[in-house]
């Protein structure tokens, strides 16, 4: 084979579409990086946009080693993988960087921090794909339904104890979508998520209860203490229950970006002109991350709002499309869970911008400013393309 | 195999349809919000802007035992920044010069001087952008009315209220009410804003101890405003929640007569109401006006009362510690007599000293009192008597007597910065002075003397106690919801112990020889005592200067007042605290008869 052949084949076997889609987010997201950032006084913070370039060529390496690599030599290490994270997590717990009264980073040499959370999704998610593609694995087995929960709720219940409410909840929908997928009982699904959705409700009756003027001041207070939830994740909760309640104070963000998203109108603002961002409304310090939807929003309208959740839908489309084409289950399970996630975060991270969701702190992929969220992203993209190249020819063609 | 694997795909389908379905949803709620709902507001929008304006939370009122105001607010208007307007983008130094050209413009346009520079601009930017920065501060009606007429139309510029605090009886209770300053942000707190935090805090007196309840929690609104300042609508508000008024125990009219009887000299008054341990007057000389510390004290003013060597910032009630001297008498014979070791009928002589070995304590009196009974060394303040008392009876009632009576220990009363005072024992001067207690030390404790220190407060507190009878009252200054005080325990001393104590305190006001004599008045009996501790080193003259106390209750049978009055460096109890005592006592009586006499004409008209 001579090297031209080689370089046409490399070139026929790279899933393009995904790749340009992929492309166009990340350009988004540094514009609008830049665009949060601009105005601030900070020398650093300014410059985000140039981290993230840095960042993104780092996501690139990682993207590049991961469509290389045999996705099924990864999956079957998926085990290892899922223990080094659970490592990783312990010690993030015990000597982690503190910020803001929670323990999410891990310094290493250089400065440079890592959230071992957001490793820990990627190696779940692997760790599950090998599970569930056992060949003596019975799905139907209620024992194997709970041994699965178990490994899901190690990682969950120490990202819990960060505090990362928001990451933590991240990891359940992708994983039993993958469970779904593989063939789980729905009943079995469904019977959780039922027992999830009641004790939100009770929480939010709780929470209800509290607000009740009828209540004497010392049974709201034992009610208050049965809530499992710290007193700004109850603030948020009730910003979303009376979004009128406190606009000054809890419901500042909130209320802030949804005029931000609401101003945007068709056409937006104009790139660089948002004036909800330039004049410190949006919270700064979340604007760049969390909040880089709204700044989209505001300064792109509905146009480069939805033109995002069109980039989002291909990767759905794209995905599952790898996902429906793979002879492997293991490949096919992994490409489930891999899309599952992205779309997971996507869908949290705005509604949580138009006020569906209360605010949790879960970044958009690819296009909010982060290391470790961003390379975690890129490189589940890149053994989405592992999984593509390694399809029979049916799918290239 | 073929049928499974059939079954899976579609279920991957079905993920995909939902998950599409899914973002469909979010696609329908932004073309509400953004294309729906934002025509709603579209106009102009984009040259518009959020103002969060602040509600300051009024301060609670303080008022006297009869509704007589003490603290209060008025209204004062400043200009305000609203800095966040003026920002321009790149480094904050940019803002900070147009935020300072902004300044200078308006200082020629309302002819008054700048008052801030651009180091309080700097300060404002970092850690309270969002809040108004307050350019100018209790601007004058002349400005205000020059700001209406010139209009100034300028984005991010507009005249604010606060309420600023004023004590409208100046000098008098400057101690108890203390005063307010302004209180700057937290530099580290996690949000780089806090809209709700008080603007004001007490710092010093009453304002202090009980800021929390005073100072309510501001509030703030947001409105809408366009370049030019005018305001479009109000988005939302939050109320600011008054701060709740304080009715303090004081009767400032009784106050006021005590600060007249001090105004000539260092020292201190409290007046207690026996029947409750209400604090009804406080008062601590010099003095000084709580006024000027608001809303920020002037540095000259400031360094002149930090330096003046008479100390007026400092309450001496509670916070200064001085030896009791003889008006330690009672509480020592007290203890003599409960101890069951001494009877009162008991004659010691005094030959005008009492001998302890080597040392010798002189009795004031150099020529000897003779030989005298307690209820007569009371009276005569005899040194020489109560030496040899304190000897009898034993260090051990003494201290327990004092101990329980609170000394050494804080009253509790509701103010900071109060003094414990020193009540020796054994255990005490092993540590400080690393000797065991010895007898002298029990003879100089016995009248007053020592190292034994107590505040004027505990003096009275002493007072109020024998006055009603052995009931033990906490001091407080805030009206409480019953009128019948803190009782912390009875004393438990014997009645007859008491009357005959109080037998002596009568004498000495009443009878001709008493060394309290120059504190009699006409209209009530009264009973007390007279106190002279020295202190510091021997003067040329061989005498050592001395700090003179009286403690007075009255009326005799039924007390209603009792009175603890100290003066730094005077001469005697006798000669320099009687003569105040009767000036005080006087004006409280004749308040009494003209406010009855008020009372009653008032009810017949």
């Amino acid at each position: 084979m001579t090297i031209k052949d080689r370089v046409l084949r490399f070139i026929r076997r790279m899933n393009w579409p995904m790749i340009i889609v992929m492309a166009m987010a990340l350009v988004l997201g540094v514009l609008f990086i830049y665009s949060s950032c601009y105005i601030r006084e900070e020398q650093p913070v300014r410059s985000f946009y140039k981290r993230q370039i840095m960042w993104i060529a780092l996501g690139a390496v990682c993207y590049g080693i991961c469509a290389g690599y045999d996705f099924r030599r990864l999956v079957r290490s998926g085990g290892v993988l899922y223990a080094a994270c659970i490592v990783l997590l312990l010690l993030v717990l015990v000597m982690g960087k503190r910020i803001y009264g929670a323990r999410r980073w891990l310094m290493l040499v250089g400065g440079i921090g890592i959230q071992p959370s957001e490793l820990a999704k990627l190696a779940t998610l692997i760790f599950f794909a090998r599970l569930l593609s056992l060949p003596e694995i019975n799905l139907r087995q209620l024992k194997t339904f709970f041994t699965m929960l178990g490994v899901l709720a190690l990682p969950v219940v120490l990202i819990l104890r960060q505090p990362d409410l928001g990451t933590a909840m991240a990891f359940i929908p992708p994983a039993f979508i993958m469970m779904y997928v593989a063939g789980v009982p729905l009943r079995y699904l469904l019977s959780v998520v039922m027992l999830g959705v009641l004790v939100a409700g009770l929480i939010l009756g709780a929470l209800v209860l509290t607000d009740n003027e009828n209540l004497s001041e010392e049974t709201r207070a034992k009610i208050q203490k049965t809530i499992p939830l710290g007193e700004y994740q109850q603030d948020r909760l009730k910003v979303l229950l009376w979004p009128d309640r406190d606009p000054l104070g809890a419901g500042w963000n909130k209320n802030q970006s949804e005029i931000a998203v609401g101003s945007g109108g068709m056409w937006g603002k104009g790139f660089l002109k948002g004036t909800q961002n330039i004049l410190g409304f949006l919270p700064r310090s979340v604007a760049p991350t969390d909040f880089i939807y709204s700044v989209i929003a505001e300064e792109k309208g509905f146009a480069g709002s939805a033109f995002v959740l069109c980039l989002f839908g291909a990767v759905v489309v794209l995905g599952c499309r790898v996902a429906l084409f793979t002879p492997d289950r293991m490949g096919r399970l992994l490409c489930v869970g891999i899309v599952a996630m992205v779309f997971c975060h996507v869908w949290i991270n705005i509604a949580m911008t138009v006020g569906l969701m209360p605010i949790t702190g879960l970044p958009l992929p690819l296009l909010s400013y982060g290391g470790s969220f961003l390379i975690m992203t890129m490189s589940s993209l890149g053994i989405l393309q592992s999984v593509y190249a390694r399809s029979p020819r049916r799918l290239l063609g | 195999m073929s049928r499974p694997l059939n079954k899976e795909l579609v279920r991957i389908k079905i993920v995909a349809g939902a998950m599409l379905a899914g973002l469909l949803l979010l696609g329908g709620v932004l073309w509400h919000e953004q294309v729906v709902k934002g025509q709603e507001y579209k106009h102009s929008l984009d040259r518009q802007s959020m103002r969060r304006v602040r509600l300051p939370a009024v301060r609670g009122l303080i008022l006297d035992r009869n509704g007589i105001c003490l603290a209060r607010n008025r209204p004062s208007y400043c200009i305000a920044m609203y800095v966040e307007e003026l920002r321009k983008p790149g480094r904050r130094e940019k803002t900070v010069e147009e935020v300072d050209r902004l300044i200078v413009e308006l200082s020629e346009l309302l002819e008054i001087p700048r008052e801030v520079d651009r180091d309080d601009i700097r300060k404002h930017l970092r850690i309270s952008m969002p809040m108004p920065f307050l350019a100018w501060r209790g601007i004058s009606e002349e400005v205000l009315s020059r700001w209406s007429e010139r209009t100034v139309r300028q984005r991010g510029i507009d005249v604010y209220v606060e309420p600023v605090r004023e004590y409208p009886q100046g000098h008098t209770l400057g101690h108890v009410l203390g005063y307010v300053r302004r209180a700057d942000p937290p530099e580290d707190l996690e949000f780089p804003y806090h809209y709700y935090l008080a603007e004001m805090e007490g710092g010093e007196g009453i304002e202090k101890s009980m800021n929390e309840k005073l100072c309510g929690e501001s509030g703030g609104r947001l409105i809408r405003v366009d370049a030019s300042g005018f305001r479009h609508e109000e988005m939302a508000e939050r109320d600011p929640r008054e701060g709740r008024n304080l009715v303090l125990t004081i009767d400032s009219e009784i106050q006021k007569i005590a600060e007249e009887v001090l105004e000539d000299v260092r020292g201190a008054a409290i007046i207690l109401d026996p029947r409750n341990g209400d604090v009804i007057a406080m008062a601590s000389a010099p003095s000084f006006d709580p006024n000027v510390f608001v809303p920020r004290i002037p540095h000259d003013a400031w360094n002149r009362l930090n330096t003046d060597s008479r100390l007026p910032l400092f309450n001496r009630c509670i916070s200064g510690t001085y030896p009791p001297g003889s008006t330690f008498k009672p509480l020592v014979a007290l203890a003599a007599l409960d101890s069951g070791t001494v009877t009162s009928a008991e004659k010691l002589a005094c030959p005008g000293y009492f001998d302890l070995g080597k040392a010798r304590f002189h009795c004031w009196n150099r020529r000897g009192h003779g030989k005298l009974a307690m209820r007569k060394a009371i009276e005569q303040s005899c040194n020489a008597y109560f030496c040899r008392l304190g000897l009898e009876c034993g260090y051990e009632h003494i201290f327990r007597a004092a101990y329980r009576i609170g000394y050494g220990r804080r009253t509790g009363i509701e103010l900071r910065g109060e003094a414990r005072g020193l009540l020796p024992g054994d255990a005490w001067k092993r540590r400080a002075r690393g000797d065991a207690w010895r007898s002298g030390d029990t003879c100089n404790v016995s009248i007053g003397q020592g190292a034994l220190a107590v505040t004027p407060l505990q003096m009275a507190v002493l007072t109020a106690t024998v006055a009603n009878g052995g009931q033990l009252y906490r001091p407080r200054l805030v009206m409480g919801e019953s009128s019948r005080g803190e009782l912390i325990q009875h004393v438990g001393w014997s009645s007859k112990s008491l009357s005959l104590v109080k037998g002596g305190m009568y004498d000495v006001m009443q009878a001709e020889t008493g060394t309290g004599k120059r504190g009699r008045i006409d209209a009530v009996a009264m009973g007390g005592k007279t106190g002279s501790a020295e202190y510091g080193p021997k003067l040329s003259n061989g005498k050592r200067k001395k700090h003179v106390w009286m403690t007075v209750f009255a009326p005799f049978a039924t007390p209603r007042y009792a009175v603890a009055m100290v003066v730094e460096d005077g001469t005697s109890g006798g000669i320099t605290v009687a003569p105040r005592i009767r000036e005080l006592m006087t004006g409280i009586f004749e308040l009494e008869s003209t406010r009855k006499s008020g009372r009653g004409t008032g009810r017949g008209a």
